[in-house]
């Protein structure tokens, strides 16, 4: 059973730190997802777990044994890069068999692993082909057939869908999510989706400037982020976040209006508060109440999303609605949420935790 | 902008190439057509515009007579070896350059290139004793290297470049696979570079090929002699000047050089690393 552990890893080009203080253990067959903005880091991590670039300090292990020193080709990991980085002078067949060649591998086995990997991935028809030859889809799965063929302990791919269209996207999704089932090997990915993050991880590691953010299952960031970044990246459309701007009788004054918060909080400590737009509502009196316009609206067919205006804020809060739901803009209207759905963040943007984990549901 | 599509632009347009292509064919044009030409014609005092009655002696005599067959073989042998070689360092080199990083790479390629800026004339001053000293002087070997001077910077600078663009990934990819340095750059990098590397390959030939200054100093032996000097030496000097045979033995010379870019041509055409990344 393999197992990932990482600790106190770091990553610095001369005085630049691109990984600070990196702590993490990937259990054996866990699918993790490495997410984070662009330049966070995600891409530096995932290459020294391969080997590609040194660690500069700090220890990775694979299966209890460190392997900082270890050649990426001994360290029973495969890469799928997000490129491709397909050999163009070989063939389909070539390509996916070439890591077991310089292995010394016997001929048969090479074939019959290749053709196995090939029928994974339904890319039989095309082993002759070169991959000039091949759609950008194609080439992709041809990448991680290039993978599967070496039998690996872990899996690695950087962003592997994100140089496809956004329906060829989404049907390589559920084909990762196929491939995990089928192999249940250990695999790692790196997005900056967080869509995709959340539809294929057991786990998120969400990153941020060269730090982990917070690791969790999908759910656990939704429900419970231990901070602002988590909170405003994880969930789909955006977190709404407001100041708080005065307290009194365990009620904290937001523009527009009051949110009651649990009596074991400490009033004093929140500055800004968060509630993910699908857990308010319009014209309906809830718990908490918030009183604006509604700017615009956007109905997208399976969702109305509306766009409420309230005095004191920079940016219209966002509400989503079911798809049915017609409003009138500029109207005044009532935003109600429950208090459970409220994030609560202190001046360092950490989130104020109630004693029992039952945020929103 | 230019509007290309409008009658006028078009006439303009193709009127200038034609002046351009006139002014670099015509010397090529005049050269085959004075080959062509019976020695009573090609002495005339008003020149024939084209060959009234076209021959193939002085070809014929350039061919058997002369020691032309001598000296292009003397060129082919000197010229294929200088360009393997320089082809052969510029691709290692190149590499280097491109895809390692070490301590004083680019103060060694700005120093090898500025090697280009000397007059090849004043280079051959210094080689000139330097070959004395190492009994270089006549030998082909001597020739070969001295066209290094010429080919390599450049080559390298060429080569250097389009390493340059081959994608690290692709590299890494082979690295992960379990390749070794030289096997990557053997089994994934090499044959992916063909068309440079003939590039090259002909850019260097082409040098040695043409060049007169060199081997008409270097070598002195007429066995050795390579086709440039050759020629100068057997059509044009003191006691004759045999136009129509120079020119005729001229552009036999040419051929090999003429045939090889349009060899190359197709090389430049196709796209290397496609498929390769995205
Ligand atoms: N060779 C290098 N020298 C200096 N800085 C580097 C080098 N490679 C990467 N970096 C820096 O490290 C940081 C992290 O880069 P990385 O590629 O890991 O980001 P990423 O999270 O994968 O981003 P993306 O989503 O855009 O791929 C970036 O700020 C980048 O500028
Ligand atoms: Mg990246």
């Amino acid at each position: 059973m393999t197992e990932l552990s990482i600790q106190g890893l770091y990553k610095r080009y001369g005085a630049v730190e691109v990984l600070t203080d990196i702590n993490l253990n990937v259990r054996s067959g866990e699918f993790t997802v490495f997410v984070g903005p662009s330049g966070c880091g995600k891409s530096t991590l995932l290459r020294m777990v391969c080997g590609l670039d040194e660690v500069s300090a700090g220890t990775l292990a694979i299966d209890g044994e460190i392997v900082n020193d270890v050649p990426p080709s001994k360290r029973g990991i495969a890469m799928v890069f997000q490129t491709y980085a397909l050999y163009p002078h070989m063939t389909v067949a070539e390509n996916m068999g070439y890591a077991l060649k310089l292995a010394g591998e016997d001929k048969g086995l090479i074939a019959e692993r290749v053709r196995r990997a090939a029928e994974i991935l339904k890319i039989e028809s095309y082993l002759d082909r070169k991959p000039r030859q091949l759609s950008g889809g194609q080439r992709q799965r041809v990448a991680i057939g290039r993978a599967i063929v070496r039998e690996p302990k872990i899996f690695l791919f950087d962003e592997p869908l994100s140089n496809l269209d956004a329906a060829l996207r989404v049907d390589m999704r559920m084909e990762f999510a196929r491939l995990k089932e089928r192999l249940g090997t250990t695999m790692i990915y790196v997005t900056h989706d967080q869509v995709e993050a959340m539809t294929l991880a057991d786990k998120i590691v969400v990153m941020s400037e060269g730090r982990i953010e917070q690791v969790g299952s999908p759910l656990d960031l939704y429900r419970a982020p231990e901070n602002r970044f988590v909170a405003g990246f994880i969930g789909s459309p955006k977190m709404n976040f407001m100041p708080v701007t005065g307290q009194g009788d365990g009620r904290l004054q937001v523009p527009g209006g009051t949110i009651d918060i649990p009596a074991e909080i400490d009033a004093s400590r929140v500055v800004e508060v968060g509630i993910r737009p699908e857990h308010m509502q319009i014209g309906l009196a809830d718990e908490n109440t918030l009183r604006g316009n509604v700017m615009t609206a956007e109905h997208l067919g399976s969702d109305t999303f509306a766009y409420v205006e309230i005095e004191g804020l920079e940016r219209p809060v966002m509400v989503r609605l079911d798809g049915e739901h017609t409003i009138q803009t500029g109207d005044p209207v009532d935003v109600g949420f429950a208090t459970r759905s409220v994030h609560l963040f202190d001046s360092d943007g950490l989130a104020l935790r109630r004693q029992k984990v039952s945020n929103a549901a | 902008m230019l509007d290309l599509s409008t009658t006028t632009a078009k006439v303009v347009f193709i009127g200038i190439a034609l002046l351009i292509g006139f002014f670099l064919f015509f010397p090529v044009y005049w050269t085959l057509a004075s080959s062509l030409k019976a020695d009573a014609e090609l002495y005339q005092i008003t020149p024939t515009p084209w060959p009234k009655a076209p021959t193939l002696d002085h070809y014929r005599t350039a061919l058997t007579e002369g020691q032309l067959p001598k000296l292009l073989g003397n060129s082919l042998l000197v010229s294929i070896s200088s360009a393997t070689f320089n082809a052969t360092l510029a691709t290692y080199a190149g590499y280097s350059f491109a895809k390692y990083r070490y301590f004083g790479r680019k103060p060694v390629m700005m120093f090898m290139l500025s090697a280009q800026m000397f007059p090849f004339g004043l280079l051959l001053i210094t080689i000139y004793p330097m070959f004395v000293e190492w009994n270089l002087l006549d030998t082909r070997l001597g020739l070969i290297l001295s066209y290094i001077v010429f080919a390599l910077p450049v080559a390298t600078y060429m080569i250097y470049s389009y390493f340059s663009q081959v994608p690290n990934e692709l590299i890494e990819a082979a690295r992960a696979d379990g390749a070794s340095d030289l096997r990557i750059f053997h089994t994934i990098v090499l044959p992916i570079s063909i068309p440079p590397i003939v590039t090259v390959f002909l850019y260097s030939f082409m040098w040695s090929w043409n060049d007169l200054l060199y081997s008409l100093t270097l070598i002195v032996s007429d066995e050795k002699r390579t086709v440039a000097p050759g020629l100068l030496l057997t059509y044009l000097n003191e006691t004759n000047a045999d136009w129509g045979g120079a020119m005729a033995a001229s552009l036999m010379a040419a051929t090999p050089v003429v045939l090889g870019f349009m060899f190359l041509q197709r090389f430049f055409i196709q796209g290397v690393t496609a498929g390769a990344v995205k």
